[in-house]
């Protein structure tokens, strides 16, 4: 299948993920023609085969919804049998991480594995995020000149004489996306607002109001401790035609009834504003330059078949190109290209300084008669939010608690786990106190089981991860994808500044649990490759887990020698390209990335239209 | 900071649990408009077997209904209504009866109906076989997953069953959705909720109204 030639495109975007999606509605409401090349497969008209899939895997892994597949006949599949694959936390176990036939992203395996993974699909890997959008602190933006760390952004908060703010663009990146929140409960750490929220707060859970009473005078390094609801894209109305929250407590992996936000809405709006076209099943392998320095053309490849042979290929030319593939494929496909000689890359930035919030887990179980009722509501309504910043940033890192309404799920894989231990007598959840062997039924079964599953919580701490250039991504020089595409190879290690966040994390999980009377299950677990020992020396371990936000390898900043892009997003190299979405950001901080990166594409799309007016 | 105002039903959850509360008792709300993911279930499961009108499969049937809610703790009035479009009982039975013990567990079932004890003669002091067969039958009702009877014998009897590699096959959408572990925590599955905006601001209902007879 062959590019529509007729389809003369303005500008081709490589990613149908939130970042290409809304960067191709608003220039497709602007009259421009833009074309997106999408790896994955296409948007299908409604989600019923995504929640059968999900209803019925064995085993509900955040990419379980999606395609390509990942199991084939009860195994992972095989990377090197998928035309556009991806990777999946079920491959990061002891047995998977370091084998290329279980595992898409190849982990070098001299440090830590990198533990988060991401879609290739139609709205890419927002489609099972939670829906978090907080804002970043003015802090965030200035950790050098602050605290004498890493590097300052770009740009600011606030718009100031001597730069750039995003203020403005997050009130429309939450219009956009249909946040939900008050600014009288996030106007705190420098944050201000100039707009309202398009939507009332959501309400807490009782997981929510109970760790509140608890924490209402508890202070840590004399920060004082509050529990506030988190903003989220999240409808707490009707809004877009889409449905309110009914609590279906599975935004990760999909939400049953699109109340919660995902780029799919987006790329409908951008589809029908008739100006935009997209090429499913499409992956573009090669950005070419010309003599003078400017992208020329793409080259893609097209298959139908998840697993079988390429139909064709084919290579599409517009005026600017903008590449939203992700922080590994994005930068994946620019190292790739021009026969591996890269491109966008005079700074050899390029794949460097991968970031993720390495998030530290702790759960616990309040005691009787102070039940929590979890499994019930958003996987999170809440969290405690202030310690994301403060002079401590000059040691250690800082991080955000996020508290989970989902009971034990997320840590020991419950419901699930304690139903087959008081059935089968056995004791892998650490609440079977009774004989090994012997099983439970009738009455007891039910009072003991509902006796536990009704007191479980747990807190995720997400902690800012330092920017380490020996943290990147490179091509495998070994192994390739069904279409012959050098698979991403993966070097990862968590820094010291990093690892004595989480030490302080490990702390304060234990605080609050002591607050509350509850009885705290965290424990690192045996031979688990995503684990790290502190204090050295100690024996003591801590594991950690990826959060899904993978940022950095393709930083914004003031100078070409030291940054990919600039503030505007824009290549230093190449002026009629730009690389968007988390890849861009210098530093990680401690919020979700998806909102700042909404904001920063609106903030691009207005550029590259300027730009394409002035040509 | 916004409302904590949980000690005291909000309107908002008051309506919610009220809605829920009603749709706990009358389980058609699943098929009904109340369009949640639930939907897509019907059309997607495939039905064990059409209901016959032959007593022996009626009574075979009930039967294992009988033993199912002993085992379970769940009444059977709630495992199977007398009004049921679901009908998860015939996948269940369906999918229990390709088990060779099957004949005997029932069979020991019928024998100690009356004993006081015996739940604990069936889940802990019967052979093997038909052991671990009441087990996987249990798993079923709670989790809408068939694990291997003989998967659960080797968990049960390794040193570390953390690291044995055991995965169950979910037996449908329907059965997912149908398990009764979450209305054992007063709540809904993951992915399936029938209940309103707002409803997880209070406490659920009582656990008697989940599980016990109207």
């Amino acid at each position: 299948m062959c590019a529509d030639k007729t389809f003369d495109a303005d500008v081709v975007i490589v990613g149908s993920g939130i970042a290409g999606a809304l960067i191709a509605k608003q220039l497709g409401l602007s009259g421009r023609k833009v074309l997106i090349l999408e790896a994955g497969a296409e948007m299908p008209p409604d989600i019923d085969e995504y929640m059968n899939r999900f209803f019925t895997a064995p085993i509900k892994a955040t990419e379980i919804p999606y395609t390509p597949e990942l199991f084939t006949n009860r195994k992972l599949t095989d990377p090197k049998t998928v035309n556009a694959g991806r990777p999946t936390v079920l491959s990061l176990t002891k047995d998977s991480w370091l084998k290329p036939e279980e595992s898409y992203m190849i982990q070098d395996g001299k440090k830590l594995p990198f533990g988060s993974t991401y879609e290739r699909i139609n709205g890419g890997t927002v489609r099972h995020w939670l829906g978090t959008s907080l804002r970043f602190v003015p802090s965030d933006f200035e950790m050098q000149k602050r605290y004498g760390r890493f590097v300052d952004w770009p740009l600011r908060y606030d718009n100031d004489d001597k730069g750039i703010g995003l203020k403005a663009w997050y009130a429309e990146a939450e219009k956009e996306i249909g946040v939900s929140a008050e600014v009288k409960d996030q106007e705190h750490l420098g944050i201000t607002f100039d707009q309202k929220y398009p939507m009332p707060a959501i309400p807490l859970s009782v997981v929510d109001t109970t760790i509140s009473d608890a924490v209402s005078d508890l202070k840590y390094d004399g920060i004082l401790l509050k529990v506030r609801s988190t903003p989220a894209g999240r409808n707490s109305q009707p809004y877009q035609n889409r449905r309110v929250c009914a609590g279906n407590t599975n935004c990760i992996p999909i939400c049953p009834i699109q109340a919660k936000y995902d780029p799919s809405v987006t790329l409908a709006d951008a589809l029908r504003t008739g100006n935009v076209k997209i090429l499913y099943c499409t992956v573009a392998y090669d950005v070419v330059i010309d003599v003078n320095g400017r992208v020329r053309e793409i080259k893609y490849i097209q298959y139908k078949e998840d697993k079988g042979p390429r139909t064709g290929s084919d290579s599409v030319s517009a005026k600017a190109y903008v590449l939203a593939a992700n922080a590994i494929e994005t930068p994946r496909l620019l190292l790739m290209s021009m026969d591996r000689k890269g491109v966008a890359n005079s700074s050899g930035l390029v794949g460097k300084n991968l970031m993720d919030h390495p998030l530290y887990l702790a759960w616990a179980l309040m005691p009787k008669g102070k039940e929590v009722y979890p499994y019930r509501g958003p996987l999170s309504t809440a969290g405690i939010e202030d310690l994301r910043d403060g002079e401590f940033r000059s040691e250690r890192a800082a991080f955000r608690i996020e508290i989970g309404n989902e009971g034990w799920n997320f840590p020991i894989g419950d419901p699930d786990t304690t139903t087959l231990d008081f059935i089968n007598g056995l004791n892998v959840s650490s609440l079977n106190d009774v004989p090994k062997g012997q099983g439970l039924f009738g009455h007891e079964l039910v009072t003991k089981l509902n006796g536990v599953l009704t007191r479980q919580f747990r807190l995720g701490f997400l902690v800012e991860q330092s920017p380490d250039e020996s943290n990147q991504v490179t091509l495998s020089n070994k192994f390739t994808d069904r279409l012959g595409l050098p698979r991403p190879q993966i070097t990862y290690d968590l820094s010291d500044y990093t690892k004595k966040g989480m030490a302080e994390a490990k702390k304060v999980a234990t605080l609050i649990f002591d607050r509350l009377g509850a009885t705290e299950f965290t424990r690192a677990k045996r031979d688990n490759p995503s684990q790290f020992e502190w204090p050295v020396g100690s024996g003591q371990r801590i594991d950690f887990y990826g959060s899904g936000h993978i940022v950095g390898t393709y930083r914004m900043g003031t100078d070409r020698s030291s940054s990919v892009v600039n503030a505007d997003q824009r290549s230093w190299d190449h002026d009629n390209l730009y690389l968007v979405g988390s890849g861009t950001f210098p530093t990680v901080a401690t919020a979700n990335p998806t909102l700042t990166l909404a904001a920063l594409s609106l903030r691009t799309a207005e550029k590259i239209n300027q730009a394409l007016t002035l040509r | 900071m916004s409302d904590l105002k949980h000690k005291k039903q909000g309107p908002i959850a008051q309506d919610a649990n009220e809605r829920a509360i009603i749709a706990l008792t009358r389980r058609t709300v699943l098929t009904g408009a109340a369009a949640t993911a639930a939907a897509a279930v019907g059309p997607v499961s495939t039905q064990a077997a059409a209901p016959t009108r032959n007593p022996q499969t009626d009574k075979q049937l009930d039967l294992f209904l009988e033993l199912s809610a002993v085992l379970t703790g769940v009444a059977k009035a709630k495992l199977a209504p007398a009004v049921d479009p679901i009908k998860i009982k015939l996948e269940y039975l369906a999918q229990a009866k390709k088990e060779h013990a099957f004949g005997q567990l029932l069979d020991l079932f019928s024998r100690n109906k009356g004993a006081p004890n015996v739940g604990d003669i069936i889940c802990n002091k019967s052979e093997p076989n038909v052991r671990f067969l009441a087990r996987s039958i249990m798993l079923m009702w709670y989790l809408g997953v068939w694990y291997d009877p003989k998967d659960l014998r080797r968990l049960a009897e390794s040193p570390k069953p953390e690291d044995e590699k055991v995965l169950p096959v979910v037996i449908s959408s329907k059965a997912y959705t149908q398990g009764w572990v979450w209305r054992v925590a007063q709540t809904h599955p993951m992915g399936a909720s029938e209940w309103t905006f707002g409803h997880w601001a209070t406490k659920p209902p009582e656990l008697d109204r989940f599980i016990k007879s109207a």
